[in-house]
């Protein structure tokens, strides 16, 4: 009975953090914004609904899903830096959008 | 013998092995092993200095990003849902309290797991300048009094690193107290 309703607290936040990061991937304006809700609430609905299912799972099979948790957690954050690294080099970050920006500071004393 | 020196990656891509079968037996042990071994020996990764451990501080490091990733989580879907299309961002640059490779990886990884953040680029020039940055973005910035937050931010989390894997000596260079 416990079980169940941990298990079912933790699946409906892990759906809703999967909701919020697709809200935000439609409603954000350029692509590092896009990045960090594609990737970062993804990853947290992910892990929560895993544990969520292995709550309810017997010890073998849950063990399975810690690694599928380790494996997502330690490679989107990677991805997704490139992905930024990139976007920034070429220009298709909105360079309007920024409040402060030091690595242009220093990109421009770079090229003196 | 090198792969006697590197028993940490054959022990954990053993218990890897293990956690995919999903059972415990003689065999599945033994042929993980195996496979680990030859793994280690055909595929060595560099031979890294062992670090210093603490694990109290370690533990203070966990919670400290956690806290954070539940925090900055809350923050972000905020600014999607009530700002959007208009939210703003920055890139923030923060200064490298460590050179060494442990330290600058850990602290980029933790910041790319909290949400609304990202290391961008990583300058070592002039370390000893005290020029070298680290590169934020940070979405959901204002103004820069947001961005004083946010470099206060790394520059704590950093601290945290540096405690719980950092060699005395970058302990002191923090003024940070060793144990």
């Amino acid at each position: 009975m416990i079980r169940d309703v941990v298990c079912a607290v933790l699946l409906l936040l892990g759906a809703l953090s999967c909701l919020l990061g697709a809200l935000g991937l439609v409603r954000l304006p350029d692509l590092p914004a896009r990045l960090q809700a594609a990737t970062k609430p993804q990853t947290l609905g992910l892990v929560l609904i895993l544990v969520g299912t292995a709550v309810r799972l017997e010890f073998e099979n849950a063990a399975t899903l810690v690694l599928i948790v380790a494996f997502q957690v330690v490679t989107a954050p990677v991805i997704s830096q490139i992905v930024a690294r990139s976007a920034y080099r070429t220009g298709t970050m909105a360079r309007d959008n920024l409040v402060v920006d030091d690595l242009a500071d220093r990109m421009e004393r770079d090229a003196d | 013998m090198n792969v006697l020196r590197r028993w940490p990656q054959v022990l954990w891509l053993t218990v890897v092995w293990v956690l995919l079968w999903g059972t415990v037996s003689v065999k599945i042990v033994l042929g993980g092993l195996l496979v680990a071994v030859l793994v280690t020996a055909l595929f060595p990764l560099p031979l890294l200095p062992r670090l210093p451990l603490r694990p109290w501080r370690l533990v203070r490091l966990l919670g400290f990003v956690l806290m954070d990733l539940f925090i900055s989580g809350v923050q972000v879907s905020w600014e999607a849902l009530w700002y959007g299309p208009r939210s703003r961002a920055g890139i923030v640059a923060v200064p490298l309290l460590s050179r060494s490779n442990w330290a600058i990886t850990l602290t980029a990884g933790a910041v790319a797991l909290t949400p609304g953040s990202f290391v961008l680029q990583i300058d070592r020039r002039g370390f000893d300048a005290g020029e070298a940055r680290l590169y934020v973005y940070a979405l959901g910035l204002r103004d820069p009094e947001d961005a004083e937050r946010v470099r206060t931010m790394v520059l704590r989390l950093q601290h945290k690193v540096i405690g719980a894997f950092g060699t005395p000596e970058e302990l002191r260079m923090c003024g940070e107290a060793g144990e």
